[in-house]
């Protein structure tokens, strides 16, 4: 994957986050049932988009890394 | 043995093993100002990860998370959403403030800002405003060590002098080590942190419920409003959406602002494991899932209700009789969030004060700063001790209102890394008018509309006037913009 696009996607990724644990992202998760893991939905679907974050900071870097060992960034 | 002496032992072995950690961390550093402000630059990979975790996850986290979720329910779900927004921006910005640092041998975030920015007047306006933000957030980490101690303690040990010595130990070994100790006293008691905190958050709901999902199923037959988003207010009345997403946004805008967690940037090794330090934190973050597991485990509790719902963990510890060694290390784990919080603001504040404060107007020498520094950290600890022994001071009322201040430092810091065409003028006119604007709407709550946060409403202002004013005066200087702009 190029960095431009990596970069992009990331940016997407945490824009999306950020709509989806605010108004108005949040309002259609906004209940109880059904619970995930034991958890309240809202509080799982939050909590997915953290755990996401990981991954997607992960896969950025290894993108990033490729890019600045081989000196084209 | 009597419960409160089993555990009166464990803190005083706790706080004896922090102290050996700290004073023998700063055998390792050098007699410089950047040895005692940015640690070198030394901080690898495990040091950076729970250094930044402990740092950003204090007292509020481990008491006020779950008084949040006791008192105010799905509201406290704002503290989850944050964390992993405001950093990940930090993925580009940390190497890029890290290799200016190196470069111009910048150790704090307003020398980045007036190294592009070049003002005194600007240096001088932060530095206050940082102080202004520090010192109640100080006050609190302090006030949260001497109420836990208070608590498991029976009042044999009274506020007083639980926070007087627990802040006495963070205080010596600021003093005699700067960064480093931080960063290995943090890593030490960020690890404590997170055992305590997933150990009690998964076994309290079991112990009183007989499971989370059967916790969360009791919890919504009887009040059902307080697990949906956006939860409840103070007053106990559904929470605005404004004022729960602007919460979040002001948050992720204004964690890594903070300038003892922006200051890390400076403390790491390399770039790499700034960039690793950042992909890992919302691993850490995660732990505050059984954090509010804690409080939501006391809303159907009938063994009584604590004093002041930032109670409710001591209370639900002391209540459930749990042996002594659990409340003992509990306790240690209260502790330990707030003094890897506090020990961090204790540091910066005084590198701050220094750097950007004092140094831009009087010539002194390397050894003048350190001693200087050091006084100040003596000093703001007194400051702080003496507004921690109040019960009445309206400190929280001021903490609120800190990251409206504090969010106010992003514009700056990202003009001054991107954008070619941002003046000196435009910088310090964004920042009075955004800080001013905060400040008005946190003194007339009733104005603010769709109840958005203070600080959302002063980077609405800010964000134009910083524009407007950059347009309207002289262009930088190519050459000096190239050097941060790239």
């Amino acid at each position: 994957m190029r960095l431009k696009t990596a970069r992009t996607l990331t940016g997407l990724y945490f824009t999306a986050a950020l709509i989806s644990v605010t108004w108005p992202g949040l309002v259609p998760f906004a209940r109880i049932e059904p619970l995930v893991l034991g958890l309240p939905l809202s509080m799982a679907w939050i909590a997915a988009w953290i755990a996401g974050s990981v991954v997607v900071l992960f896969l950025l870097d290894r993108v990033e890394k490729r890019y600045r060992d081989g000196g084209t960034g | 043995m009597e419960r409160w002496v089993v555990v009166t032992i464990i803190i005083a072995a706790y706080l004896a093993l922090t102290l050996t950690i700290g004073l023998l961390a700063g055998r390792k550093s050098s007699q410089s100002v950047a040895g005692y402000v940015a640690a070198d630059r030394s901080f690898g990979l495990v040091v950076m990860y729970f250094v930044t975790g402990a740092s950003v996850f204090s007292a509020f986290a481990f008491l006020g998370g779950p008084g949040w979720a006791y008192s105010r329910g799905a509201a406290a779900f704002y503290i989850l959403a944050y964390g992993a927004l405001g950093m990940a921006p930090f993925y580009w910005i940390g190497p890029r403030v890290a290799s200016l640092g190196r470069k111009f041998g910048y150790v704090t975030q307003a020398q980045l800002i007036t190294g592009r920015f070049p003002s005194r007047t600007l240096s001088a306006t932060i530095a206050l405003l940082s102080l202004v933000a520090f010192v109640p957030y100080v006050t609190l980490q302090m006030r949260g060590a001497g109420i836990v101690i208070e608590a498991v303690t029976d009042g044999h040990v009274p506020l007083w002098l639980g926070a007087l010595v627990s802040y006495g130990v963070v205080v010596v070994y600021v003093l005699a080590a700067g960064a480093m100790a931080v960063g290995w006293t943090n890593t030490f008691q960020g690890i404590f942190m997170v055992v305590i905190a997933w150990t009690l958050g998964l076994y309290l709901p079991h112990r009183l419920y007989g499971g989370i999902g059967e916790m969360f199923t009791q919890i919504a037959a009887v009040k059902p409003e307080l697990l949906t988003p956006p939860g409840l207010g103070a007053n106990g009345e559904p929470w605005t959406w404004g004022a729960y997403s602007t919460f979040i946004l002001v948050s992720a805008v204004g964690l890594m602002m903070w300038p003892h967690l922006f200051m890390k940037a400076f403390n790491a090794k390399d770039d790499d494991t700034l960039r690793r330090t950042v992909m890992l934190f919302p691993t850490f973050q995660l732990f505050l899932i059984p954090v509010l597991l804690i409080g939501f485990a006391g809303v159907l509790f009938t063994g009584g209700a604590p004093p002041s719902a930032d109670f409710i963990l001591p209370f639900m510890i002391l209540e459930t009789n749990l042996p002594s060694i659990v409340v003992g290390l509990f306790c240690a784990g209260a502790l330990s969030a707030s003094m890897s919080t506090g020990d961090a603001l204790l540091h910066a504040s005084a590198s701050v004060l220094v750097e950007d404060g004092v140094t831009k107007f009087v010539d002194l020498s390397e050894r003048a700063q350190r001693a200087l520094m050091r006084a100040t950290v003596l000093l703001t600890g007194v400051v702080a001790y003496y507004f921690a022994l109040d019960p009445d001071s309206s400190l929280v009322l001021l903490l609120a209102s800190a990251y409206g201040i504090i969010s106010q430092f992003a514009p700056p810091v990202v003009a001054a890394l991107y954008w070619r065409r941002a003046t000196t003028a435009g910088v310090l006119a964004g920042l009075i008018a955004g800080t001013a604007t905060a400040f008005f709407f946190w003194q007339n709550p009733g104005w603010k509309p769709f109840d958005m946060h203070e600080g959302i409403l002063g980077l609405i202002v800010h964000v134009p006037v910083l524009i407007a004013v950059s347009f309207a005066t002289p262009v930088q200087d190519e050459d000096h913009v190239a050097s941060f702009v790239s």
